[in-house]
């Protein structure tokens, strides 16, 4: 029996994530790790760079915290349901302090990790060429992306665009077993590459499944044990974000909080009543139900609309 | 068919208008609003073996009910394939599609797309979203429809970043990327339908909606707006789209306004 990695959100982030960490965040609006996202605004966490394909609230919150200094990324926005103002008013007006974004496209970034992943110092894009993207850069400079003439003679340039390797990444997915290998299913967003390219990996989860339970489907594990440092069970950990199999997203939640941040006072408001004034998890689901109701946290829960098995046998 | 549905919003008409863009048996990678209904529509009627493809990694969807976001959890059961961003943009990125819908902030006399900001880059006046998977579409599928709020700010001559190229400054200059996809074909705005000229690359004005005049879109460009020699009015969405668009592409008003 290998040693158990499970651990509490608040043991997870003060061992693993410390100020000034480049940070992989998982997930595309789908499967957001909110338990460790609150977690490390809980524990006040600076200079931060964090890095994920596309962003939302998540992203927004650690900002108008102050963890943040840099972003790696293609987008920060909530889509349809609006803009994220505590990421506008730090790249607007420096509130609460100026930070610098290295844009990419939501592919470059995936390449990236790709390249991250697999060990590679870089890798040729067909993305960002021709784009203003590639003539502007923030702290990266020159290192941002390179266009380069196609060496195999196609005649055509190619953007370049380094290896992404954070040194720790969080994410959240269905059902993971003691030591970390992580299964997740539904819509992967950045996973696997973002995650098997972060040097260390902790992941919150569902529910924690026997080792036993793994094996049976491997093909749905999306990172394997030895990249992963901490297990922290979450079950509605994602919220307001949704989970396939276990809740759908609670739109009047993002909406409400799109809403209060419109101003830094309902912004502070919101953070005081829903990450500051809980203490982990199982007070904010305490809370919620208190607060929305038995009926709408029941209502969130997803259908059953289960897959047939297959047959592994040999 | 009844009054009830011979009556269309500009919002419908801009949905029917994205649905006739699509043919049969393409593969389309769709957004959230008036594209998702566009492609619905287009599926349900003249394009039955659309293949629809969302970022999120969702291939061949058949949702059961209308997605709000393209990473609703209502895309997954029913798809022929899910993954994640790779899949998802991995076959853009490949040049495997034939059509994009793409959006932004500011559009230009060549098509070129701003979604990062209005003013300077690095001290912007308006910060937006930033790419996402715009500048992939638009370099990979091999074409896109742009759909468009019609305003001056919104068309200027030359948009104040470049997130995805359209044209560049036109002619032939988009040749020389060597990019899978096209460029833009159209671009469907809140005024008129707008196609860019074979040789030039320069954005004209194909038909103006229904009430809208000519030179309302005119005032409502930043350039000297060329207008088609057999322009028209658009063409009206027939009553039956109307109702295949209400009652089964979105039955529960999740885009869709309800009609005055």
């Amino acid at each position: 029996m290998k040693k158990s990695k499970v651990m509490t959100a608040k043991e997870a982030v003060s061992q693993f994530i410390q100020d000034g960490m480049t940070v992989g965040v998982g997930g595309f609006f789908h499967s957001i790790s909110y338990a460790l996202t609150h977690e490390i605004i809980r524990q006040k966490r600076k200079h931060l760079t964090i890095c994920q394909p596309s962003f939302n609230e998540h992203a927004d919150q650690m900002i108008g915290a102050g963890c943040v200094d840099r972003i790696i990324s293609s987008y920060v926005w909530m889509e349809v349901f609006g803009p994220l103002y505590c990421f506008r008013r730090a790249m607007e007006k420096g509130v609460p302090h100026k930070i610098e974004m290295e844009d990419y496209t939501n592919f470059a970034v995936m390449a990236r990790y790709l390249a991250g992943a697999l060990g590679i110092p870089y890798i040729p894009i067909n993305s960002m060429k021709g784009s203003d993207m590639v003539n502007y850069s923030a702290w990266m400079g020159e290192n941002k992306a390179k266009v380069v003439k196609d060496p195999f003679g196609s005649g055509y340039e190619h953007v370049l665009v380094p290896a992404l390797q954070p040194e720790v990444g969080y994410f959240h997915c269905q059902r993971a077993d003691e030591e970390g290998n992580s299964q997740m299913w539904g819509i992967w967003g950045d996973m696997p590459w973002s995650m098997r390219a972060c040097k260390k990996v902790i992941v919150s989860c569902e529910e924690i499944v026997p080792r036993e339970l793994i094996g049976r489907d491997p093909n749905r594990t999306i990172v394997p044990a030895y990249k992963v440092v901490a297990v922290v069970p979450s079950p509605f950990g994602a919220h307001p974000k949704h989970c396939q199999g276990y809740y759908d997203v609670d739109r009047d939640f993002i909406f409400k909080y799109i809403r209060e941040s419109r101003t830094p006072d309902g912004w502070q408001k919101f953070m005081d009543e829903w990450v500051y004034g809980v203490a982990d998890r199982n007070e904010y689901i305490k809370k919620f139900i208190d607060d929305a109701g038995i009926k709408k946290y029941l209502d969130l829960k997803a259908k059953d609309i289960s897959c047939t098995s297959v047959n592994y046998g040999f | 068919m009844s009054d009830k549905y011979s009556n269309f919003t500009l919002q419908e008409m801009m949905a029917v208008a994205a649905a006739r863009e699509i043919k049969d048996g393409e593969k389309v990678i769709i957004g959230t609003g008036l594209p998702l209904l566009g492609a619905f529509l287009a599926q349900k009627t003249h394009a039955p073996n659309m293949v629809a493809i969302y970022e999120s990694g969702a291939i061949d969807c058949k949702p059961m009910v209308t997605p709000f976001s393209v990473a609703d959890s209502v895309l997954v059961p029913g798809s022929a394939m899910q993954g994640g961003l790779m899949e998802g943009l991995g076959v853009v990125h490949a040049g495997d599609l034939d059509v994009g819908f793409l959006g932004g902030a500011q559009i230009d006399k060549y098509g070129n797309l701003n979604t990062h900001v209005i003013g300077n880059y690095r001290s912007p006046k308006v910060r937006f979203a930033g790419s996402g998977g715009s500048n992939d579409i638009g370099a990979g599928c091999k074409r896109t429809v742009v759909m468009m709020l019609q305003q001056k700010q919104r068309f200027p001559e030359k948009v104040d970043f470049v997130t995805t190229p359209g044209y560049f400054s036109g002619g032939k200059e988009r040749e020389k990327y060597g990019f899978y996809g096209n460029g833009p074909s159209v671009v469907i705005s809140t005024m008129g339908i707008l196609r860019f000229d074979p040789e030039t690359k320069e954005m004209y004005l194909e038909s103006y909606h229904p009430g809208v005049k000519i030179e309302d879109i005119k005032a409502n460009t930043g350039w000297d707006l060329k207008i088609a020699k057999n322009v028209r009015e658009t063409e009206r969405p027939a009553p039956e789209l109307i109702r295949i668009l209400r009652e089964e592409c979105d039955p529960t008003g999740v885009f869709l306004k309800k009609a005055e």
